[in-house]
Formats: C-alpha cells, structure tokens, sequence
C-alpha cells in the first residue's frame, strides 16, 4: 500500500490550462481526470469526500498553491492531480488568486503515506523557483519535468 | 468553500519547535509510564524512610521522657525500680487507649488503615488522619516499653505517604496499589536497613508475585530508602555477628531439627497471639483498659525480666554475640546450665509479654519479636544439643542465627525474603546453607500445621468483610480512566501539537460533537513534520487519524482487554460504550497490575 516513489514527480494527471472560475470547478475537473482511473471505485463517493474536507477548512498552503485532498474509503491507493489555473481562481475569501491546484485522494489507512505525499509537495512549491517554473512550463512534458528536478534526490 | 483566519506563525513555530525539543528528550530518555513509576517509588522510598526516622526519633523520646533514661529500653526498664516497671507500660497503655479513644473522633467515616488491606483488597487508599491517630498510639505503646515491634508503624506511615503521593497524582488504583506497597517496602528497608528484603517482604507476602512488573518498583523504594537511612544516620547492618560457619557436616542434622521445631513452634506462638486477643476482647473491658492491662502484665514480667521490653533487638544482640552474662536479673552468669535456663525463662517472659502487649490491643509488630522467639529457640537448641553432643552444635550462636531465619520464615510463611533478611541484618554469608535449608524446613512444617501467617488472617477476614473493595471483579470499566485527552475531529495541528505537549500520551483519541470515538491520532505520524508550518497549516485531526484503532467495551473481560494489547505498541487502549461514545482509556501496565495481583488475591471466607 505504499505510494508509488515517483507519485510526486509523476502525478497521476497533469492540467496544464484548467477551464475554470472557481476553485471548486477546479477540484471538479481535476477529480473527473482522476475518476477515469481504476483506482478510483467509487467517483461521488470521493467527489463528495473532497467537498466535505474543502468545507470544513481551507485546503490552501499559500496564496498562490491549493491542496484540495480527501481520505476516502473510495481510492484504492494514493492519487494524485495537478492543475494550473490560467488565469487565477478563487478558492476562498483569504485566498483569491490560486494558480495551482494539486488534487490527492488517500485510502484511509494510508495515514503516513498522505502526510509524506503532502509534505512534500508542500516542501517542492515553498520554493519560488519551481513555483515560477511550473507556472511558465509551456507543455505537460516540461511541466512533470519541473516537478522531477524540483524533488531532492 | 468555508475560509480560515492564519494562525499566528510565530506561535505555531515556537509551539512546533517546543513539541520537537519535548519529542527529543522523551526519545533520547525514553521515560514509559514503567520508567515514570520507578521515579514515583523512588519518591516513595525516601519519605518512608523519613517517616521512618520521625518515628523512630519520637519512640525514644517518649521512652526518654517516660523513664527519665536514654539508655536502650532494656537497660533503662532494669534500672526502674519495681513500682515505675510497672506504671510506664501501663501509663503507655493509657496513653495510647486515649489516644485511639479521641482520635475516633478525629477519624470518623474513614476507611480502613491497614496498609496490606489496602495494598491487597483495597483501592490503594490510606487514609492520613486515621493512620497519623494509629501511629501516634503506637507510638506510646512502643516508647512505653511494650513488647512489640516499631516496624509496623514505620511501614504504615511510608505507606501512608506514599498512598497520599499517588492520590496527589491521581494515579488510578492498580498504580496506588503498587504506590503503597512501595512505601511499605521502604518503611521495612528503613527499619532492617535490608533493602531487599523490604522489597521481598511486600512482594513474598503482600503481593504473593516477584514479577519485575512490582519487584521492581519495590526495589526501587527500598534502596532509596535504605540508602536515605545511611546518609541521614550513618546506618550499617543491624546486626553485628561474629563470623559463624559450619563446622562440620554432621552440624546439618541438628540443624534439620532446629527447622522442623521452629516450624512446630511458630504456629503455636501466632496462635497464642490470637488467643490473647481473643482472650482481652472477651474481658469486656473498653479499650483503654484493655491496653493498660496489658502495659501491667509486661510492666509485672518486666520486675525481674526486663528483657520482656521493646522488640528484643538488644537481647537478640547478646545472643548472637554469645554476650548473655547480665540476662535475667543483672547476675553475672558464667555456668552453662545457669544461663540456659535464664534464656529459657526470658523466652518464656517475652512470649507472654508480646502476647499481652499485642492480645490487648497495642498496635505496633509482631516482626521484631518474631525474630527474638526464633534467636531464643535457637541458641537453646544449639546449647542443649552441644551439651550432649559438642560435635553437633559447636557453636550455638549460629544456631540462634539459624533459628531466627526458620521461625521468620515459619511466621510469616515468606521463606525467601527470611533468608535474605537474615543475610542482610547480619551480612553472615557463611550459615547460608543450614540457614536456607531450615528456612525452608520451617516453612513447609508450619504450612502442613496451619495455613496461616502472620498476616494471613487479618488479610482473609477483611477480604470477606469487604467483598466490593476487592479486586477489580475483572470486567474493562473496573480499570478503566475516565477523561482521557480527546481532539475534535476538526482540531488543527497546531492544536494536536499543543495536546501532545500537555500530556504524554502517544495517541490522542479524536471524537465527535456527540462524544462518539472516531479514531486516533498517533504522535508518531506527525513527529518527522513538525518543522514544516505548510503541513501544519493544512492538516486536521480528522485527515491524520486511525480510524482502525482498536478498542475495548467496557463489559470486556481483562484477559480479553489483554488481548487487545497484543501485536500493538500502544500503551493505552480507548473504552468505547457500544453505542459509541467514548468512555475513558485503559492502561497496559494497569491491566497488567492487575493480573498480576490477582494471582494472589486472598481466597474467599
């Protein structure tokens, strides 16, 4: 049940120009990426997991980057989606200029696993560098690229 | 989508930074709840050995003030004239009748002091006023001269001290329990200077286990105290001996007598302790009078017997040092036959007197004087058998020796913790042998007599009056803590880091608005994040906790709730009702306390 060692660097989707004007559009077309994959058993389930977290609390970890997630009995393993915003959504009144959005579905047990997963893209983004990078990738190839360098190691 | 206020960040990582430095210590240290109660014992160790020496200071002051003598009890009761050997044991009697008397007053409502009662079938709870009123009548029973031990009290106040310890830290009663036989076990290092035999003693007959789960608390208490004694008075061996050996095996035959007649004997000795209690309680007469009489009975033995004062310590002395010319009358004895006799009639005395002393009520022990009875018997056995067979017994000295391990052991019907006492007041290494083999002799002679102790009754009657105070009946909510730290599920990190910092726990259980247990959040998992404020700002309790976590009802048995501990490195388990809600917590090394006590629990009737 671990996370695959390259979830970071090879995110399960990649959307470079999200059509959308709000951040809960945007965790909806992130998730209906994710809802493609076999490991996804139970779309609406994990749709509504994802809104139920977003609203208890904000999901942002600056002004430019929102982490939308859920531990949900409906992922069989870790997901993971990135998004990029062109132009800026609002996700919340403290944050109305998301760029990007990073979408992550957890199996419940896997507690270690999504702290692991969320730190580190947390530690990958604080830096202005990548962040800069990743807003100015021209293509998904380049994009996950900016991602593999941004990684330690 | 719901917005949140930032938390202030210099907060959040000075409260980060304070948990960081708090997860380092605990883990360079690695203080378990285990490690947490020996320094608890070790707490308990040195206030029973203070109490200890408050009390022994307080005894001869009064001793002092009643015979006007600083000298030992023995020699300032033979310097009396006949009518004051009379009148302080009495007067002693008075004092602690009326002690007893008005401190009812004082005590009303309060449970019982008995420490073993306490330790055993109780919930670990002495009560401070009762005991300090029991102590202070001791106190003139002993000072007074009466023929009982100062080693009760002493173990009833570090037991007092140490039971006020545990409800100060609100331990739960398994914890108290084991509080309060560790300050017995300092109160006994405390007054033998014998730190493993204090620890045996509780363990042997109190607890009835040496599992390291108590043995080892108990060693704890009693070394510190035992060390605190040395410190603060110089304290060596109890006992100064010559160096006794075996000289020949032929010596082991009459040894092997002298066990199997302390084992004979010391059962007749407990039950004329009990006949005189019976026989006291059958005058009618109120308990003041009662103890008066009995200070008349010493003080009229004591006329031409002063040996029959205090504990016998100093007459056990002369014995093992073969020192018995002044005995019975101040004449200097030098005939064999002369002082036999004169050693018979002082055994004779001194068995009445610790009857009268303790058949009237006088609160103090029965240990001290148990060791005298076997110290007598002994050097007897040993003179009479060298008398007829010089071979046999060339040293009756080390028969005394021998003599007092075997009857100890037959009385208090703790073999192991006999030998090492003995080893530890005398530190005679060289009687091992016939010493552990009449131990054991005795012990196995007084058993097949009558299957009790010299604590053994008390314990088995209070057990029967009392069968709700007993152990835990075994059921999860008898051992249960209630309150346990809890989290809402939609508690921040920094307020998870914040519970973790006030308590030390490893796991903080999460419920919901209705008091239902959701799960569990685990230290663990948030350790290798704490430097990291992102992670802080974004995570909620309900996103990092186990919602597998086992739990136990309430009406689950303890052997079941045991195994909910296994496969697990929690220390604590949640008690969840089935309806949901969360009830308390129950502690692995409360549960296992537990079942360790009650292997030995004191059987019904």
């Amino acid at each position: 049940m671990n996370p695959p060692p390259n979830l970071l660097a090879q995110p399960d989707a990649v959307v470079l120009d999200l059509p959308v004007t709000s951040g809960e559009a945007a965790i909806r077309a992130l998730h209906a990426r994710l809802a493609l994959l076999p490991a996804v058993t139970d779309p609406d389930g994990f749709m509504r997991d994802l809104m139920e977290r977003a609203a208890v609390s904000s999901v942002c970890i600056s002004p430019e980057v929102a982490l939308p997630h859920a531990r949900t009995s409906a992922v069989s393993r870790l997901l993971l989606a990135v998004g990029r915003a062109t132009p800026s959504v609002a996700f919340d009144a403290g944050h109305p200029a998301v760029r990007l959005v990073i979408l992550i579905g957890t199996p419940k047990k896997q507690v270690a696993e999504y702290l692991q997963l969320v730190a580190g893209m947390a530690r990958l983004l604080k830096n202005e560098k990548v962040r800069a990078a990743l807003l100015a990738a021209p293509t998904e190839a380049e994009f996950r690229a900016v991602l593999a360098r941004g990684l330690p190691g | 989508m719901k917005t949140r206020s930032e938390p202030a960040p210099l907060f959040l990582r000075r409260l980060m930074e304070a948990l960081r430095w708090r997860l380092w210590i605990a883990e360079k240290l690695h203080p378990t709840e285990w490690q947490t109660t020996l320094l608890w014992a070790a707490l308990a160790g040195f206030l029973g050995a203070l109490a200890s020496l408050v009390f022994s200071g307080m005894a001869e002051g009064i001793h002092e003030f009643l015979t006007g003598s600083s000298a030992g009890v023995v020699e300032s009761m033979r310097q009396l004239p006949w009518w004051a050997c009379i009148a302080v044991p009495a007067t002693g009697g008075l004092l602690a009748g009326l002690v007893l008397q008005f401190g009812k007053k004082l005590t009303r409502d309060q449970s019982s002091t008995d420490y073993m009662e306490a330790i055993v079938i109780g919930s670990g709870h002495l009560p401070i006023r009762s005991s300090l009123v029991k102590c202070t009548a001791a106190l003139f029973s002993i000072g007074s001269g009466g023929s009982i031990g100062r080693e009760g009290p002493m173990v009833q106040l570090a037991a007092m001290l140490a039971s006020f310890v545990g409800r100060a830290r609100r331990f739960t009663p398994p914890q108290q329990r084991l509080l309060v036989a560790c300050g017995a076990a300092a109160g006994i290092a405390s007054a033998y200077n014998a730190p493993i035999a204090g620890s045996f003693f509780v363990a042997e007959i109190i607890l009835g286990t040496i599992a390291m789960e108590s043995l080892g608390p108990l060693a704890v208490a009693a070394v510190v105290a035992a060390l605190t004694m040395r410190v603060l008075t110089n304290a060596a061996q109890l006992y100064h001996v010559p160096a006794f050996k075996l000289h020949s095996p032929w010596e082991m035959g009459p040894y092997i007598l002298l066990g199997l007649l302390a084992g004979v004997v010391a059962p007749w000795f407990l039950r004329s302790l009990r006949g005189a209690e019976r026989l006291f309680v059958a005058t009618k007469l109120p308990l003041t009078a009662r103890l008066i009489l009995g200070g008349l009975v010493v003080g009229a033995l004591a006329i031409r017997v002063p040996e029959v004062c205090g504990n016998g310590y100093s007459v056990v002395v002369d014995i093992l040092n073969g020192n018995l010319g002044n005995l019975v009358f101040g004449f200097h004895l030098r005939n064999g036959h002369l002082v036999w006799i004169a050693l018979a009639l002082v055994f004779a005395c001194k068995w009445l007197a610790t009857a009268a002393s303790f058949g009237s009520g006088a609160l103090g022990g029965v240990f001290t004087p148990s060791l005298f009875m076997g110290a007598s018997l002994g050097y007897l056995f040993g003179t009479a058998v060298n008398a007829v067979w010089p071979a046999g017994a060339a040293d009756p000295g080390a028969f005394a020796l021998v003599g007092m391990g075997a009857f100890l052991s037959a009385a208090s019907r703790a073999p192991v913790m006999a030998v090492i006492l003995l080893f530890e007041v005398t530190l005679s290494y060289d009687i091992i042998l016939p010493l552990l083999l009449c131990s054991v002799l005795a012990y196995y002679t007084a058993k097949g007599i009558e299957d009790q102790s010299l604590y053994s009754e008390s314990l088995r009657r209070k057990a029967s009056e009392q069968p709700a105070a007993g152990l835990p009946a075994g059921r999860v909510a008898d051992l249960m803590k209630a309150d346990p730290p809890v989290l809402a599920v939609t508690a921040r990190f920094a307020e998870i880091a914040q519970r973790f910092l006030s308590v030390r726990v490893n796991n903080l259980y999460v419920i919901d608005a209705a008091g239902r247990f959701l799960g569990v959040v685990s230290l663990h998992d948030i350790k290798p994040y704490l430097a990291e404020p992102e992670v802080a700002e974004l995570v909620l309790a309900q996103d990092i906790m186990h919602e597998d976590f086992p739990r136990l009802g309430p009406d689950q048995s303890l052997s079941e709730a045991l195994g909910g501990f296994l496969g697990i490195t929690a220390e604590r388990l949640p008690v969840v009702e089935p309806g949901g809600r969360l009830l308390g917590s129950l502690a692995k090394g409360d549960l296992l306390l537990t079942l360790v006590e009650k292997r030995k629990s004191p059987p019904p009737g």
